[in-house]
């Protein structure tokens, strides 16, 4: 299996001596092509510089971001909007999508931006659709549709380019637990069927009992890692529960 | 540490939002300029001659500067409330941390007055400045020695200027900063967000828009049509409510051809269908201010392509061909010997003037001889020109009805010699007329007829009508005369016939009278503007005790009429074109700033700068265009039927003063379009720089 995302020791300190912060403190992980990566953490744990850096949205201080070979902190201008859609799709928290564009019109933005013929995005559009259960609500517009229906318009719009990696930032993080389970499903099912590579971000145990592997990240550094082997999600969840509760937080800390 | 904040803060909104600081300072010079009218150098010249005017115009400018009051409270009123939403939050912080609201509207007020104590400093001088050039090139375009310029400083001006330029922003600020203080904390702390709105049927917005569209077709028809809007008050207020709902119409129903325009999108153009959906987005958000800007923009225009009309058809110099006139009457306190038989007037003119070293002033003097009908006593129907009349009525136009209005009452018609006219004719370089002893010319004062008129006319004298003056049969010939008979504005005939010397004599029995006209000579003239020459002669004139009228009266009527007129409607049409502008761009930064996040999920999918900045100036430059291509195409009709309205006296019909007046107006537009267009643009490149910086929410 090939090699997606390779971190190595990454840091990142904010703010000036005296007063700095170390947010991240050498991390180093891989993620395969085809994984499904989960990275959990309290606040401040350094979680949210580490999804930041690898979003472009912030430059880490040292360390080293490969995606597919190459190196992001590298990238700048024209070549780094072409790694934001194409090789990178992202979910967000709160969909974002645009309310003054229709269902069809937020999915195939990235579409419009990155070049991509309008018929090849047509077609992977109707395919994502169905697959995602939205092809009634593709002519819609964002208020007409519900929590779930939206972060699913917001996950065909991530994949609509076949990127390489999926970043989901918290992605059920605004839906209620039936919709944020059925989105997992679907993303679970991607992953599955499509080896579609997914690095997701979550406080929430029962979104990240889906995911193959996870990270835990305490003070700037990989504290546990969890593989789920041939257990079931229930056991998977239970073990991902133990540790957050040796994470020191408990269970106030995973909600 | 609060005084700090303050004049950080004030010094901050001047830097991030130009627009605004800008806006101040055209609001300021706006105010100058209307009040200091009066002490401009044409006008106090003109105050010596044309003191009713002047002072009529005086007692208007009050109601100029309480409407220039009102349209830019409206200016300040959304710069101001443009740059309270971007501080939003920063307010919210504030309050947060226990500010006191009256602490805050302290604040704000401060810092406002730093900034308008600025704008003051820059934009009154700038006002005095405009004020002497617009000055000057009025004295120098209407002939005034630049020795005559002084230099003016009207401080009533700059007081009233003060007092409404600070009212109105304190009046805005109130308003503004009452409506901060009744939201709650934590809606000023949220991001602002754009309510959808509750959109009907599509096919209803194309039925409003079309039916705004006919709505405005009738509008244009009636301004255009002879009879039409300019027939009645009622008709007039009928044209302008078609023409003001079809384009509040217009753009309420736009939505449904921008959403069209969201489908074409050939080639899957980059952002193409974002860019229309906030083009969409804007105009269904902000129809009823587009149609308001429109408007302004109309209003503008017609007032630009009025103004320069009327500063380019009142030409002084060239229509006039005597520069005095003498008349048989003067004052009784001057000790002169005074003839009682006009016949003898030209010879007492001739020596009055040689006596005083004034013969030279003069190139040619001759007289106008004109008399009444005294062969016969029946003084309502000595003249019967049924045969004519009866021509005219068989046309049946509107023109014709027109034309017999006039010659109605025609029974008992002035007499003028044709000797004395041709001479006249000679001065203007015209060719003389020829007539035989039976026929006779109509003479008409230019002001009693139109173009229209004369030409429908002159087709009727191509068949030299037979008509009967005291029995004696007269053959009209010729074309219809028009030359001014003398220089006094108040004789104007609205019928005369000009006939030979031999029946002029004979049917006046020698009892008639003159007019002596005299032309300056070149050497009068020479090296001096025409303004200067007149008041010299003048002076030496009233010194002979002869009773003259001089063209100087009525240049001095003109060119109030001309400076007043052009001034007032230019200085509008400025003020109108900013006003919708700033509007206009303000509204559009606004909803940028509200559709921010957008543009951060945009960035998030892999937009560039360049491409995000595209997409922007594409919907600045449809948001802003709209208003001005409705604005312009309707701007073609308004000035039509603003001409035609004005000037349906004069005859005016010339297609090339359309024309140009046209260009001249679309050159200030693109001009001041491009300008406005390049603010925002670069306000809008700046934000969007500052959102590239994306931060991920916890």
């Amino acid at each position: 299996m090939e090699t997606i995302l390779n971190i190595e020791n990454l840091t990142k300190v904010y703010g000036t001596v005296p007063n700095q912060t170390q947010a991240l403190n050498g991390i180093s992980f891989q993620v395969m092509e085809g994984e499904f990566l989960g990275i959990m953490g309290s606040s401040g744990s350094g979680k949210s510089t580490l999804l930041n850096c690898m979003a472009t949205v912030i430059e880490p201080t040292s360390g080293k971001i490969q995606i597919d070979g190459k190196d992001l902190q590298k990238m700048k201008g024209a070549e780094l909007a072409k790694y934001r859609g194409q090789k990178m799709g992202y979910l967000f928290q709160n969909f974002e999508l645009l309310d003054n564009l229709t269902a069809r019109e937020n999915i195939l933005l990235p579409v419009s931006l990155h070049g991509m013929s309008e018929k090849e995005g047509q077609s992977r559009l109707e395919e994502l659709a169905k697959y995602l259960e939205i092809t009634e609500v593709l002519d819609k517009f964002p208020d007409k549709m519900s929590g779930g229906q939206r972060q699913r318009v917001a996950a065909a719009r991530a994949l609509i380019l076949n990127p390489k990696i999926v970043l989901a930032d918290e992605p059920t993080g605004a839906l209620d637990s039936k919709n944020a389970r059925s989105l997992m499903e679907k993303l679970t099912g991607l992953n599955t069927n499509e080896q579609t590579t997914i690095l997701m971000v979550t406080h929430d145990t029962a979104a990240a009992s889906f995911c193959k592997r996870i990270l835990f990240i305490s003070d700037g550094v990989i504290f546990h890692e969890l593989r789920r082997g041939d257990e079931s999600r229930q056991d998977f969840y239970e073990r991902i529960l133990n540790v957050m509760a040796q994470l020191g937080g408990g269970r106030s800390n995973v909600l | 540490m609060f005084s700090n904040l303050i004049f950080r803060n004030s010094r901050r909104s001047r830097k991030e939002n130009g627009l605004f600081f800008g806006s101040m300072v055209i609001s300021i010079m706006a105010f100058y300029l209307i009040l200091s009218l009066s002490s401009q150098d044409v006008m106090s010249f003109l105050k010596k001659m044309e003191s009713d005017g002047v002072n009529r115009l005086m007692t208007l400018i009050p109601i100029f500067y309480a409407m220039t009051l009102v349209i830019l409270f409206f200016l300040i009123f959304f710069a101001c409330k443009y740059q309270f939403e971007r501080r939003r939050h920063e307010f919210g912080v504030y309050l947060m941390h226990g500010m006191r609201r009256s602490k805050l509207f302290g604040m704000l007020l401060t810092e406002d007055l730093i900034s308008s104590g600025l704008a003051l400093l820059i934009g009154l001088p700038s006002a005095v400045v405009m004020a002497e050039i617009i000055s000057l090139i009025t004295a120098k375009s209407v002939g005034m020695g630049i020795v005559d310029h002084q230099f003016s400083l009207s401080g009533s001006a700059i007081i009233w200027t003060l007092v409404g330029f600070l009212g109105i922003k304190l009046l805005a600020l109130l308003i503004l900063s009452g409506r901060i203080s009744r939201q709650e904390i934590g809606t000023l702390l949220a991001q602002p967000v754009n309510h959808p709105k509750k959109q009907l049927p599509k096919a209803v917005y194309a039925i409003v828009a079309l039916i705004g569209l006919l709505m405005l077709g009738m509008a244009y028809y009636m301004g255009n049509k002879v009879g039409g809007a300019w027939a009645t008050p009622a008709k007039m207020a009928l044209a302008l409510g078609l023409g003001l709902i079809g384009t509040l119409f217009l753009f309420f129903g736009m939505r449904a051809f921008i959403a069209l325009l969201v489908k074409a999108n050939k080639g899957n153009k980059k952002l193409h269908v974002y860019t229309f959906r906030q083009i969409q987005e804007n105009v269904i958000y902000k129809s009823s201010s587009m149609a308001i800007s429109s408007l302004l923009i109309l209003a503008a225009l017609c007032c630009f392509g009025a103004g320069l009309s009327i500063s380019i058809t009142n030409k002084m110099y060239s229509d006039h061909v005597m520069d005095y006139t003498f008349s048989r009457f003067a004052d009784d306190h001057y000790d002169v010997e005074i003839t009682d038989d006009s016949t003898k007037l030209l010879t007492l003119v001739e020596s009055k003037l040689q006596e005083n070293g004034l013969a030279d002033q003069f190139s040619d003097i001759f007289e106008i001889r004109l008399g009444n009908v005294r062969t016969t006593e029946d003084f309502e129907n000595a003249y019967d020109m049924s045969a004519f009349t009866d021509a005219i009525a068989s046309t049946g136009t509107k023109t014709s009805e027109d034309i017999l209005n006039n010659l109605r009452y025609q029974g008992f018609p002035t007499l003028i010699s044709l000797s004395s006219y041709n001479h006249l004719l000679e001065m203007a370089g015209e060719t003389p007329i020829t007539l035989q002893q039976d026929e006779a010319a109509i003479y008409i004062d230019p002001s009693f007829t139109t173009a229209d008129e004369a030409e429908l006319m002159n087709e009727i004298l191509l068949t030299r009508p037979k008509t009967t003056l005291a029995g004696e049969t007269l053959y009209l010939t010729s074309e219809v005369q028009t030359q001014k008979l003398c220089t006094d504005r108040i004789v104007t005939y609205s019928f005369a016939l000009i006939v030979p010397d031999e029946v002029f004599l004979y049917q006046t029995q020698g009892d008639y009278f003159t007019y002596v006209n005299a032309v300056l000579s070149d050497e009068a003239k020479d090296g001096n503007s025409l303004m200067s020459v007149f008041t010299q002669v003048n002076e030496q004139l009233n010194a002979t005790g002869l009773q003259y009228e001089s063209y100087l009266q009525n240049m001095g009527r003109n060119l109030f009429f001309k400076v007043a007129s052009s001034y007032i409607t230019i200085y509008l049409a400025i003020v109108f074109l900013v006003v919708a502008n700033t509007i206009m761009g303000v509204q559009f930064l606004m909803s940028q700033q509200k559709t921010g996040r957008r543009c951060q999920t945009l960035i998030r999918l892999g937009a560039t700068y360049e491409t995000l900045c595209q997409s922007a100036g594409k919907q600045i430059r449809w948001f802003m265009g709209l208003p001005v291509v409705v604005a312009a195409a309707s701007s073609m009709f308004g000035i039509r039927a603003l001409l035609i309205g004005l000037d349906a006296s004069s005859g005016m019909s010339s297609n090339n003063l359309l024309l140009l007046v046209a260009a001249l107006m679309m050159v200030l537009l693109c001009i001041v379009e491009f300008v406005y267009i390049i603010v925002v643009k670069r306000a809008s490149d700046k934000y969007l720089l500052k959102l590239m910086d994306i931060k991920r929410e916890e």
